[in-house]
């Protein structure tokens, strides 16, 4: 009886999960002397329980500050000027500053990009961690630094107890980015926004980083925004991928989809210019390492209509005058394209 | 035990600083010329017989080495002869003087870095707002007007003017306010602190103003706040104390520079201090005077630095490997 009316509850068990965070027609602007520099315009993304989210892009492409609007922490001159970020179907946007700070580092916590200047260089790790949970759960300062002391250990610090005393300086960049990771995961977020998190470090580093990242996540079932511009970095850690350009949200596929058969032509561009392991790029070779001709435009003044137009090889005369609308091609895939039939917006 | 070293290491180095001071001063000294002379050039047809009696009464027969040493050893006793003008000991003259001189930097210097300290977060953290622009417009003035200035100033108003403040002196000389000296004391300086106060406030502000609008643009604040901490921690907890450690290299060299304005200072307000003293000395070529002015101030000096240096360790980790 029960069963019954629990399925005729839920008429599509098959509907999507619903996602932990949306973001929905984002804008952040950047209020500069010059004029407003619209770094995030209009961007959507959703991140289910769970699952990996990868935002890929270049630099400026508005991926970091997007990340950081989540948080509410986009820096000045910047502000958020439109849209909404829904988490666990509540509007961040509306939220009290005194509501959002006790969702920072609770509910949603954030790994940055480069360990070397995100650790405050004056206090000992121990207490710059125990801090943050002396502040949130009200725990006691011993309490708290056992369960710090705790945590490092999980995250593969050997003597955490004496990497309690010691000071940022005292650390490896790799063991940094350690501890930028346990104090990411000290609340037990829901959500991790990891900045480009291995960015700044060596390449044997950052595949132990990697999987100590896709390792911790998968056992606290947490959800994660991994943001980079490294397509082998999300190819590896994504579930899903969201391709950035210039602001605005290009594709958004599972990652599979994505490597397989991307369809926005910079996607596609994107991906052909990565370097291949068993192809030659050495002068004289046959094949030259494919790129993207031109440059990312300047968003004080953004281009009117796609604004990949004009490095797109696809483009046609009404890429100029019509902004694409991201829209679904295929459940879970979605392009902003007019060539791939998205609707757009005419300048 | 590395921060054991460290200061013992610092306090070999301001030894040594001292003493290179005093080879330099007693050579300088020297170099003016044998004071004997200057005192006979006033009293002509003294004796030789005088002449030697009163080379001998000063200590001034012997060679120059060996008259360096026994100044040297007297002074490690803390004593530095007799004033000629003043006949005191000028041991006690520092003292008394010297309190007088600390009496008013001292407070002018812990009041003005609570003041810029309070100034700098409320426009760092506004950074390019009208009152961040205020504070540096502002902070540019009183940077840039000389001291004296700011003083005559303020005996204008408050003396002359409105008649609520002493304009000299650091005690009344007949009726003490409200019969207490501690009171009539305070009341006496308000007006000198109140200078230095203006100055200093206005010198640290910049510094510190800047080195926090730099520290909170750092990564490790953003990771603070994302962390959830309340913006006051972040900012007083966080961004404050290492936005102090260029002030701290500072605040030793303003205590300097204090000290070097002291008799702009004493003079200003007739305030029987170092720098009033130093003046007079020097007028009178009252050599024991200069020479332990000279030293006193040196001491202060290299003991201001000695403690800028200990409190940087204690402020950031960093140091200790150096």
């Amino acid at each position: 009886m029960l069963s019954t009316l629990a399925s005729a509850a839920d008429p599509t068990p098959m509907a999507a999960p619903k996602p932990l965070i949306e973001v929905q027609d984002l804008k952040v602007h950047f209020f500069t002397r010059d004029g407003v520099v619209r770094a995030v315009d209009g961007v959507d993304y959703g991140v289910n329980p769970g699952e990996t989210l990868g935002i890929v892009g270049e630099s400026g492409s508005g991926k970091t500050v997007s990340s950081l609007a989540m948080l509410r922490l986009v820096p000045p001159p910047a502000r958020t000027v439109g849209g909404r970020i829904l988490f666990e179907g509540e509007d961040l946007l509306t939220r009290t500053p005194k509501q959002m700070a006790a969702l920072r580092g609770r509910r949603i916590a954030m790994i940055f990009q480069n360990p070397a200047t995100s650790l405050n260089p004056i206090y000992s790790i121990g207490a710059q961690l125990s801090e943050i949970l002396v502040w949130h759960e009200k725990a006691s300062r011993r309490q708290a630094e056992e369960r710090v002391a705790e945590l490092l250990n999980l995250v593969g610090i050997t003597d955490p107890l004496t990497r309690l005393r010691q000071f940022p300086h005292e650390l490896s960049g790799g063991m940094k980015q350690r501890v930028g990771i346990a104090r990411a995961l000290l609340c037990n977020p829901a959500l991790v926004l990891a900045d480009e998190p291995t960015t700044a470090l060596d390449v044997t580093i950052q595949a132990q980083i990697l999987e100590l990242l896709a390792d911790l996540q998968a056992r606290f079932h947490m959800s994660m925004v991994l943001v980079t511009h490294d397509m082998g970095v999300v190819a590896r850690m994504a579930n899903r991928i969201t391709v950035m350009y210039a602001g605005r949200v290009c594709e958004t596929a599972d990652a599979a989809t994505i490597f397989s058969a991307p369809q926005h032509p910079y996607t596609r561009a994107l991906l052909e210019s990565m370097p291949r392991i068993d192809q030659s790029y050495s002068r004289g070779a046959r094949q030259k390492l494919p790129t993207i001709a031109g440059r990312p435009p300047n968003l004080l003044n953004p281009p009117a209509g796609c604004r990949f137009h004009d490095r797109c090889p696809e483009a046609i005369a009404d890429c100029r005058r019509i902004l694409p609308v991201e829209t679904a091609i295929a459940p879970g895939h979605t392009v902003s394209c007019i060539r791939r039939g998205s609707p757009g917006i005419a300048a | 035990m590395g921060t054991a070293r460290y200061i013992a290491r610092r306090l070999i180095f301001s030894a040594c600083l001292i003493l290179g001071v005093s080879v330099i001063l007693f050579a300088m000294i020297n170099a003016i010329g044998n004071p004997i002379e200057i005192l006979l050039a006033e009293r002509p047809g003294m004796t030789d017989e005088v002449i030697e009696s009163v080379s001998r009464y000063y200590g001034l027969d012997g060679s120059v080495t060996d008259r360096y040493f026994t100044w040297l050893w007297a002074i490690l006793r803390f004593d530095f002869g007799t004033s000629i003008i003043y006949n005191q000991p000028v041991s006690e003259m520092l003292v008394t003087y010297g309190l007088e001189t600390l009496k008013i930097q001292i407070p002018a210097i812990l009041i003005a870095l609570v003041v810029s300290v309070l100034i700098s977060v409320m426009a760092a953290t506004r950074q390019y707002s009208r009152l961040d622009f205020g504070v540096i417009a502002g902070a540019m003035l009183g940077h840039s007007l000389p001291g004296f200035f700011i003083g005559i100033l303020l005996i204008l108003v408050f003396s002359y003017w409105l008649g609520i403040l002493p304009s000299y002196g650091a005690y009344s000389t007949r009726n003490m306010l409200m019969n207490s000296t501690l009171i009539d004391g305070l009341w006496h300086m308000v007006l000198p602190v109140g200078m230095l106060v203006f100055f200093n406030t206005a010198t640290l502000t910049l510094l510190m103003r800047s080195s926090l609008v730099e520290v909170l643009r750092q990564d490790f604040i953003t990771a603070a706040r994302a962390s959830g901490l309340p913006e006051r921690r972040v900012v007083f907890g966080h961004a404050l104390r290492n936005a102090f450690i260029p002030v701290l290299t500072y605040l030793g060299i303003l205590f300097g520079v204090m000290l070097g304005t002291a008799p702009v200072t004493e003079t200003v307000f007739t305030w029987p201090g170092l720098g009033a003293l130093y003046i007079m000395a020097i007028q009178q070529l009252d050599y024991p005077l200069i020479m332990g002015e000279t030293m006193i101030i040196t001491f202060m000096l290299v003991g201001a630095t000695l403690l800028t240096d200990i409190a940087y360790v204690a402020i950031d980790p960093r140091i200790r490997l150096a």
